[in-house]
């Protein structure tokens, strides 16, 4: 425990020694973290938001203005035989009448416009069944009009899936990107610290004491830039929010991102302390291995 | 203590640099290893170290053999021995006092016992008023007795000396002499080689001469 101790005083003196390319490196892991996490977040919440909307009704059926109840049955009939549909509501024409005079002002009407209408959920969720069914039912007698309300909430969402897996592809990129750069500037240091090792191994230095020193400072590398990372994604969602609080105003909504997500803060820098100490651990295993003691 | 049996060692793409040398150091000794420069005086310091393998016959250190031993064994190994090298090896870029805990630290020695161990190697040398100095501002002399500190502090018990005085004058010598003789006197082997056969504090003790390679003669001098 106390060597631990001795190589990260160690590491944090040699860091404050070279505050400005400590800071340099931390940055460069900082934004590399930043954008995957920035699409992350817009992501995560567009889904959440789509998948509120999604629970409510998928498809609404309009009869015609002039069915008479024999018809209107037929139409009720035939979707309760339809295996496609999972549940069906009947609105009729008077209670969505009523419905409409006690919400809105209604008195420039004085006849119901109108129309009985079915709101029906499918089994299916893929845009293509769905599809399908709408055509199916249009065809029945004295359909007026079937609506697929969640189309674009479907569409929305298919974009999102696909969304998710370009960031982690991305994401996958940069922890490459990452992990280069952080081995590349442990392997700096390995060769200004070179004496040091050769000395180390031939007073009887085991390679875990020679790698010690570096895999902390590869992980203190990833914490800085992690937290640093947090902190530029916390100032960044809080001026989205700014920008974006009036235009939500304008359509009646709260609509903002959470601004301190500390699980996610919490998952970034765990990630780059990983890619922190693997990175030095690459480069420090190739260095020992090529460092002759003579 | 340190046996040698018909050792042979090769470096990959060079010749035998020794050639079938026997030999066996006990504990306490104080031996001398001379020869031309390029005789192997330095391969055969660091098969004794075990910081290299023969390439054949056996060498025993301790009764281990070190053919045998795993890589992730040697590096114990090594702490039964310090290194003093004709060029130092210092750290430049700690003080005195860092350069002396290094091997401690090695040995997972930390705190108030390793400060007090240090001190009393950098006492040993005459080093101790210095001990807040960078190395780079210590006269030749002065920089060698440090390394002997440096190899002295986690209490070895071989000695292990290439040269030590290779680059000094004469009286710093002499002082770098009587520093070995003293841990000598108190049970340390010492091996050290030296080009100087003919050095006046080899008196009574054994020499190891190396010719090509060959161990050619094990002589006592005396003056």
């Amino acid at each position: 425990m106390n060597t631990h101790l001795q190589a990260i005083k160690l590491v944090l003196a040699r860091m404050l020694q070279k505050k400005l390319s400590t800071l340099m490196i931390s940055l460069v892991i900082a934004v590399a973290l930043c954008v995957p996490a920035l699409f992350y977040i817009g992501v995560n919440h567009l889904t959440t938001f789509t998948s509120q909307l999604q629970s409510e009704t998928e498809m609404s059926l309009f009869v015609k203005l002039d069915a008479n109840n024999d018809q209107i049955n037929q139409i009720k009939d035939a979707l309760a035989a339809n295996k496609a549909i999972k549940s069906v509501k009947f609105v009729s024409k008077d209670e969505a009448w009523q419905a409409l005079k006690a919400k809105a002002e209604t008195q420039d009407l004085d006849k119901n416009p109108l129309p009985d209408a079915f709101f029906i959920q499918a089994n299916a969720a893929e845009p293509e069944a769905l599809e399908k069914l709408k055509n199916d039912l249009a065809k029945l007698n004295n359909v007026e009009k079937v609506l697929l309300n969640t189309e674009w909430v479907k569409r929305l969402s298919a974009i999102l899936a696909l969304g998710k897996q370009i960031i982690l592809l991305v994401a996958g990129l940069l922890a490459i990107a990452l992990l280069v750069i952080i081995s590349n500037t442990v392997r700096m240091q390995i060769i200004t610290q070179k004496d040091e090792i050769i000395v180390s191994k031939l007073m009887g230095a085991t390679n875990g004491f020679i790698r010690m020193p570096f895999l902390y400072a590869g992980m203190l590398y990833g914490l800085i830039g992690g937290l640093l990372a947090a902190l530029m994604l916390t100032i960044m969602v809080w001026l989205f929010n700014q920008s974006i609080a009036q235009l939500a105003e304008l359509y009646h909504s709260n609509f903002n991102l959470p601004i301190f997500d500390g699980s996610l803060f919490s998952k970034i820098i765990l990630f780059a302390i990983s890619i922190g100490w693997l990175g030095s651990y690459l480069a420090v295993t190739r260095a020992i291995a090529a460092i002759k003691t003579n | 203590m340190i046996k040698f049996d018909h050792v042979t060692k090769r470096y990959p793409g060079s010749d035998d640099i020794l050639k079938n040398v026997s030999l066996s150091i006990e504990a306490g000794e104080f031996v001398f290893v001379t020869g031309h420069s390029g005789a192997g005086k330095s391969t055969l310091l660091k098969l004794i170290a075990a910081l290299e393998r023969p390439t054949h016959g056996t060498v025993l250190i301790a009764n281990q053999n070190i053919s045998q031993l795993k890589d992730s064994a040697l590096p114990f190994m090594r702490r039964r021995f310090g290194l003093i090298f004709q060029d130092h090896k210092l750290l430049y870029d700690r003080n005195c006092f860092e350069n002396v805990i290094l091997p401690l630290h090695i040995n997972g020695i930390t705190g108030l016992d390793a400060a007090k161990r240090v001190r009393a190697a950098l006492d040993k040398v005459g080093l101790l008023s210095k001990e807040k100095a960078m190395p780079i501002t210590l006269s030749g002399g002065e920089q060698q007795r440090l390394a002997i500190a440096r190899a002295v502090v986690s209490r070895p018990s071989v000695l292990i000396a290439d040269e030590p005085t290779g680059n000094l004058d004469a009286s710093y010598a002499t002082d770098i002499m009587s520093i070995f003789q003293a841990f000598n006197q108190v049970g340390v082997t010492v091996v050290m080689a030296t080009h100087d056969a003919l050095n006046r504090y080899a008196m009574h003790k054994r020499v190891l001469h190396i010719d090509h390679g060959e161990l050619k003669n094990e002589q006592s001098i005396s003056s």
